[in-house]
């Protein structure tokens, strides 16, 4: 099974260097991911300072700066990894120095995700961009807890006005879109993070907010107009909010 | 004493540091880099100009020296990521001497950047002051009442993010347009009007911000011939600061309605209604407002004011509580004040919090011979106040008020 592992980090308490307690122990836990076939995309962002937010209620696009949600700790990066199940996951995340100076949100992306085809380097000229796709999920959230029985993964429509705005999106944003899937609900959610050196186990995503991230995409673009337009396109930015967060080269 | 090249060079200053700046940083695509190598060519001039007399063309000469303090920097960087900053520029090439003609303008690219809806508002301004008017982090710090250190670190985030996010250099595509061109112009306006207020006189060491807004959109105008709401923006400017003269009297905000209409700038006056008399209808939101403050600069006494007009002008604008709240003054004036302290106590709940919407409320009160919630109308103004001149007036109202006077 693939999941998502959000970064989510406290980025006041350390601004020199937000997303990891050192580079040689990021690098290390990269290395061996990698060799043990789990690690399949991962990326550091620039802080959320450099964020930018974008809404388009009834169509006409709102772009403002800053996050979707002005939480303590925020997404400082992300690792997609595949493990057979949750535990083998969790164990994953719980070796990532992340968990020495924050919390990583675990995550199951909805059924079906093909491998992320990421090529390298990024090309001249280029940027390269987290689209976090988010929406009120409290009524997804509520009508599935109604119905327990019902557990199967929600699909992107929980989330979108349907899979055919979906997919025209896709269509339109080309070559700009690398990859992208819906995740599972965040009540799906699990957090590790470390108090007095112990990993310790959440449920839930690393912060309670009112919209929460259903899913991402990766763009590549010209500049952040040229990624504010795709972003402004995506079905969710009608009734949710897209954030739009540039990649550390 | 100034010599006649210092005072050439702070000519040039006030004349050219956004062009200089906006023609570096489209040449060499780093902020940083371009600002530093601006100031450097700025403080050569200095010696030059004195020695060797001022050029022809300063802003020619000045870029000549940037370009080559630039290149020089770049040939000493080592890093990868340096590097790729020479994407425009060739480190390796002399920096051939410019004309003064093969100076594009490029300032619009720049205030349309620095105004991006990316960053904070709080940045645009910053950042605005910086690039296009030439003010030092310290000078921009004391005018928004920020600490020096507080103001670096915003302009070094907004230049940050610029870099990080690719917020691009260049004027908006045509979709975006519209957009943009209104997000720079609130920049503008907001520029404008913090310095405004700021000039109650709190602090005699402020640079004058709004003055710099009004060159900065004088400026914009002349880019932007076709935006007819840029010009409209220039009128209200204009047409507000006509009345700054006789604004505060004895360190103390005079309203309106007592200030000494004699001090009033004829001048600026005119030329806010010649900005208006071309303009075709629709108006815009600013031509709408640039209208209602000529309707108050025309009145040579308060009785001569067009109230008939403006209650008019305020229903073409978007009814926000605060339009709203204005418009009541005119209906006031027009319609007595019952009828318009009805629409104020509709607008409790909006703008429950706003001084002035307890001050006008006062004002209706008293009119209509209810001084005791006149008086507390008052007292929720004189809490609510955001500076010392404000509550100094208020209670001056307050005190007369109880007086009986």
């Amino acid at each position: 099974m693939k999941y998502l592992m959000i970064h989510a980090v406290d980025q006041d308490a350390t601004p020199n260097d937000p997303t990891c307690a050192s580079p040689e122990a990021l690098d290390a836990w990269v290395q061996e991911m990698l060799a043990r076939g789990v690690l399949l995309d991962g990326a550091r962002l620039h802080p959320v300072s450099d964020a930018t937010t974008v809404r388009a209620p009834g169509g006409s696009p709102v772009v403002t700066d800053g996050p979707f949600a002005e939480t303590k700790e925020q997404v400082a990066g992300y690792d997609v990894i595949d493990c057979p199940d949750l535990d083998s996951a969790l164990a994953v995340a719980a070796a990532h120095p992340t968990t020495q100076v924050g919390s990583i949100e675990v995550r199951a992306f909805a059924e079906g995700m093909p491998d992320p085809l990421v090529p390298e380097p990024v090309p001249d000229g280029k940027l390269r961009y987290l689209m976090l796709v988010c929406a009120d999920m409290r009524r997804a959230m509520a009508a599935a807890s109604s119905a327990a029985e019902e557990r199967s993964a929600p699909s992107r429509e929980d989330v979108d006005d349907g899979p055919d705005e979906v997919d025209t999106w896709i269509a339109d944003a080309g070559p700009r879109r690398l990859y992208g899937w819906a995740l599972q609900r965040p009540d799906e959610a699990v957090t590790v993070r470390r108090v007095a050196g112990e990993v310790v186990t959440t449920d839930g995503p690393f912060a309670e907010t009112k919209e929460q991230i259903a899913g991402y995409d990766l763009l590549e673009c010209d500049d952040l107009d040229d990624a504010l337009q795709v972003a402004a396109g995506h079905p969710v930015a009608g009734g949710g909010v897209i954030e739009l967060r540039p990649l550390w080269r | 004493m100034t010599t006649r090249a210092e005072d050439a060079v702070a000519l040039s200053f006030e004349q050219s540091w956004g062009r200089l700046l906006a023609g570096l940083i489209g040449w060499c695509g780093d902020w940083d880099l371009a600002e530093e190598c601006a100031q450097e060519a700025y403080a050569a001039a200095v010696v030059a100009w004195d020695r060797d007399g001022v050029p022809g063309a300063p802003l020619a000469w000045l870029s000549t020296v940037a370009r080559n303090q630039a290149r020089d920097r770049m040939r000493r960087r080592t890093t990868e990521d340096a590097k790729l900053d020479l994407a425009h520029a060739d480190a390796t090439d002399e920096v051939a001497a410019l004309d003064a003609e093969d100076i594009p303008d490029e300032r619009l690219r720049l205030i349309f950047t620095c105004c991006h809806p990316a960053l904070p508002m709080p940045a645009r301004v910053a950042l605005t002051l910086r690039t296009l008017c030439g003010l030092t982090p310290a000078e921009i710090a004391r005018a928004f009442l920020v600490t020096e250190p507080t103001m670096e670190k915003r302009l070094v985030r907004a230049r940050a993010k610029i870099k990080h996010a690719g917020i691009p250099y260049r004027v908006p595509a045509p979709e975006l347009w519209a957009e943009r061109v209104e997000g720079v112009l609130g920049v503008l306006y907001l520029m404008f009007n913090e310095g405004y207020a700021a000039s109650s006189g709190d602090s005699v060491l402020r640079v004058d911000v709004s003055a710099e807004a009004i060159r900065l959109t004088r400026s914009l105008a002349d880019l932007l011939p076709g935006e007819e709401e840029v010009r409209a923006l220039l009128a209200l400017m204009v047409l507000t600061d006509a009345r700054r003269p006789a604004r505060v009297r004895d360190g103390r905000v005079v309203p309106l309605g007592e200030q000494d209409r004699t001090l009033w700038d004829g001048d600026a006056i005119a030329e806010g209604a010649a900005l208006l008399a071309s303009q075709d209808q629709p108006w815009g939101p600013y031509a709408v407002q640039a209208r209602i403050s000529l309707c108050h600069d025309v009145a040579a006494r308060p009785e001569d004011t067009d109230w008939e007009a403006i209650g008019h002008l305020y229903t073409r604008l978007a009814p926000t509580p605060v339009t709203e709240l204005n418009r009541a003054v005119a209906v006031s004036m027009t319609h007595g004040p019952a009828a318009a302290l009805a629409m104020v106590e509709d607008l409790g709940d909006d703008l429950a919090g706003y001084y002035l919407h307890a001050a006008t409320k006062a004002d209706l009160e008293a009119k209509l011979g209810r001084v005791d919630d006149a008086a507390e109308s008052l007292r929720v103004a004189i809490d609510l106040a955001p500076t010392g001149a404000e509550r100094r007036l208020l209670r001056e109202r307050l005190d007369a008020l109880l007086s009986g006077s």
